[in-house]
């Protein structure tokens, strides 16, 4: 079962491949540095770059940025006491008390160590689960795939929290723009209006780009923060490896981080944030010395960023495996998959070993190369890229976002699409509607729809072929229960509260 | 206190709701001339869409009635609107006058207007975002982009 990940390794070590790590490292550290960027958006900026590359150098490219994105935003939180990344809220906590203590420097390490370790474990994580998960996807046929898209959108819209009808409605919107385009079966145009750049349907990289880069540019226009006066040249750094002999003490918290970690990571819609705050909280709770966290505690770094870190490789588990992303960075990825003509799912180990084993490989080269490329030295530069002015920052993006949008098929008509994504994905992400449903309806609207009609042709139009076999029951089962699920245990909450 | 009939229909949330139902159902009308078996997703994505906005819609009017403030959308309703126009516009300006002189002026003038004014720095900036992606993708890609509808070309 592991052979093909054995087989997988040496091209990993091809230049090309491996400089696409180094360089995806790099990149990510300077966006989480970034506050206001994140590794979702750098992904999605990244893709349409991507289309002429080989597939191992760009996915190579993005478990970089992935990896690197997630150590970089402790670089202002715990400098400026502002998280560079959502995940990276949990890591202020006692970053900032460690810089007002002159101990910047060493907190800085501890998270680069800290990360570095979560993402190892969660590398392997994805190395060890996926492959004997994916013999098992391997054996499903139509209406088993059809009821796993479903179960994958159910899972996203309803475990990802907050309001689940404005998730219900990113779904529907991401499943209705999937079918824009020439039916996959008569060829006739659905919703293209005479528009001859639409008979192909929407290409996933113009709506990543709409709705995953714009918006924060415009957050970035909208208020730019004034971050001038971080002296990085005052850090108290020291080498490394002088540093790692302090850190000895933190095995317990590095082991019980990356387990909440890859676990949160595996679950569709919760994220590094939660994954940090319940590492937090857990190593805390067991600390002898409660009292000092919140104060500059070295291990409440460790907690946050090992978590942090640990649910990066670990979200595509289930993305790899079943098509369902387990984070919203997961879900731009399975784009970038697509872009490369791999459909995420039960085939995709079957028919392209070498490239999903290698993308796992370059997971744990990344997450090794981050305590080489955000040592000591790099560090201090990193941490002078806050000084960065952001509406400068601003319009180099949006230049970046043009160029690529306009290479995938070069027509403005594409540019002109993703604006208009780009203006909805800012009104949903005002109004608080969450954004991976859209994309996963993209993702997997056309892939259920496909199965659902080919299940019907193999059943001569009786839709009880849908619940004819076990396994399709119980993907059933799952999904009512991913439904019904939050709404019966908040049942349950408030009665124990009650009584 | 509950707020007026005329300002409850601004709320944010109402307004998007109104918005979806309204382009789900013009989007609708085209599904009737289509085969059933290719009309059923996307009707019942649009026809979920139409529901859901009606729950939205009737949660948030029901807000507004409780006297529950909407969060509003943006905290500088100009800079954003500015924002949004200028990008518009680099995009209109690659199309009719090139991809060049578009990205020459819109770099500066995009980071002047919200509030980098070194002209040093704007200067190197735009020669070095210009110079690089025209070394890496025209140059070294040999990919084109737009020379301006405007000059025929």
């Amino acid at each position: 079962m592991y052979s093909d990940l054995l087989h997988a390794l040496p091209n990993v070590f091809a230049v090309a491949n491996f400089a696409a790590v180094i360089i995806g490292v790099i990149a990510g550290i300077v966006v989480g540095a970034m506050p206001g960027l994140s590794a979702t958006m750098a992904i999605s900026v990244l893709v349409p770059f991507t289309f002429g590359l080989e597939p191992l150098v760009a996915l190579g490219l993005m478990a970089g940025i992935y990896n690197g994105a997630m150590y970089g935003g402790a670089i202002p939180a715990v400098l400026l006491r502002i998280p560079g990344t959502p995940a990276a809220v949990a890591t202020t906590f006692d970053g900032y008390p460690m810089a007002q203590k002159g101990e910047g420097g060493f907190a800085l390490q501890v998270a680069v160590v800290s990360s570095s370790i979560g993402g190892i474990a969660s590398a392997f994580a994805l190395m060890l689960l996926a492959p004997p998960l994916s013999k098992v996807t391997l054996l499903f046929g139509p209406s088993e795939v059809f009821w796993v898209a479903i179960f994958g959108l159910a899972s996203i819209i309803f475990l990802l929290g907050g309001n689940p009808v404005k998730g219900l409605m990113s779904a529907c919107f991401g499943v209705f723009v999937s079918v824009i385009g020439a039916d996959p079966i008569y060829g006739n145009d659905r919703f293209t209006f005479g528009q001859l750049e639409m008979l192909d349907g929407i290409n996933i990289v113009i709506l990543l780009v709409g709705l995953y880069a714009l918006p924060p540019v415009i957050d970035l226009l909208e208020s730019p923060l004034k971050t001038d006066g971080v002296n990085s040249s005052k850090l108290g750094t020291e080498s490394i490896w002088k540093a790692l002999p302090r850190m000895k003490s933190f095995w317990k918290t590095w082991l019980r981080g990356s387990l909440i970690g890859i676990w949160i990571g595996i679950l569709p819609g919760a994220g590094g944030s939660m994954a940090a705050f319940m590492s937090y909280n857990e190593a805390r709770r067991s600390s002898k010395t409660p009292e000092a966290w919140g104060e500059g505690e070295p291990e409440g770094v460790a907690a946050a960023e090992v978590a942090n870190n640990a649910d990066t490789a670990s979200a595509l588990i289930p993305a790899l495996t079943l098509g369902i992303p387990g984070t919203a960075v997961a879900a731009v990825m399975l784009g970038g998959l697509l872009v490369h003509g791999l459909q995420p799912g039960p085939m995709l180990f079957r028919d392209n070993p070498d490239i999903v084993f290698g993308f796992m490989w370059q997971f744990l080269f990344g997450a090794i190369l981050l305590v080489l490329l955000g040592g000591s030295l790099a560090t201090n530069s990193f941490a002078r890229l806050l000084n960065l002015p952001r509406p400068l920052l601003g319009s180099v993006i949006i230049v970046l976002m043009l160029i690529g949008v306009y290479s995938i098929h070069g027509r403005m008509f594409d540019v002109y699409l993703m604006l208009g994504f780009g203006a909805i994905g800012w009104v949903m992400d005002r109004l608080k509607f969450p954004l991976p449903p859209v994309v996963l309806g993209l993702i997997l609207g056309g892939f259920a729809e496909e199965n659902l009609r080919l299940a019907l042709r193999i059943g001569r139009g009786d839709p009880m072929i849908l619940f004819q076999n076990t396994t399709s029951l119980v993907l059933v089962a799952l999904t009512v229960a991913v439904i019904v699920g939050p709404t019966l245990k908040k049942r349950f909450i408030d009665s124990r509260k009650k009584t | 206190m509950p707020e007026s009939p005329n300002s409850r229909l601004f709320r944010p949330e109402t307004l998007t709701a109104l918005g979806t139902i309204v382009v789900a159902g013009g989007f609708l009308i085209p599904t009737s001339e289509l085969r059933a078996i290719s009309a059923l997703l996307p009707a019942v994505m649009l026809i979920g869409l139409i529901v859901l906005s009606v729950f939205l819609l009737v949660s948030d009017q029901r807000k507004a009635s409780a006297g529950v403030d909407a969060d509003p959308v943006t905290q500088s309703p100009k800079r954003v609107t500015g924002a949004f126009l200028l990008i518009v516009a680099y995009a209109l300006a690659t199309d009719f006058i090139g991809f060049y002189a578009s990205t020459a002026v819109t770099i500066p003038l995009v980071a002047w207007i919200f509030g980098y004014r070194s002209p040093v720095g704007l200067l190197i900036a735009t020669v070095i975002v210009v110079g690089t992606v025209w070394a890496i993708f025209d140059f070294g890609m040999s990919q084109d982009f737009p020379s301006g509808r405007l000059w025929g070309r």
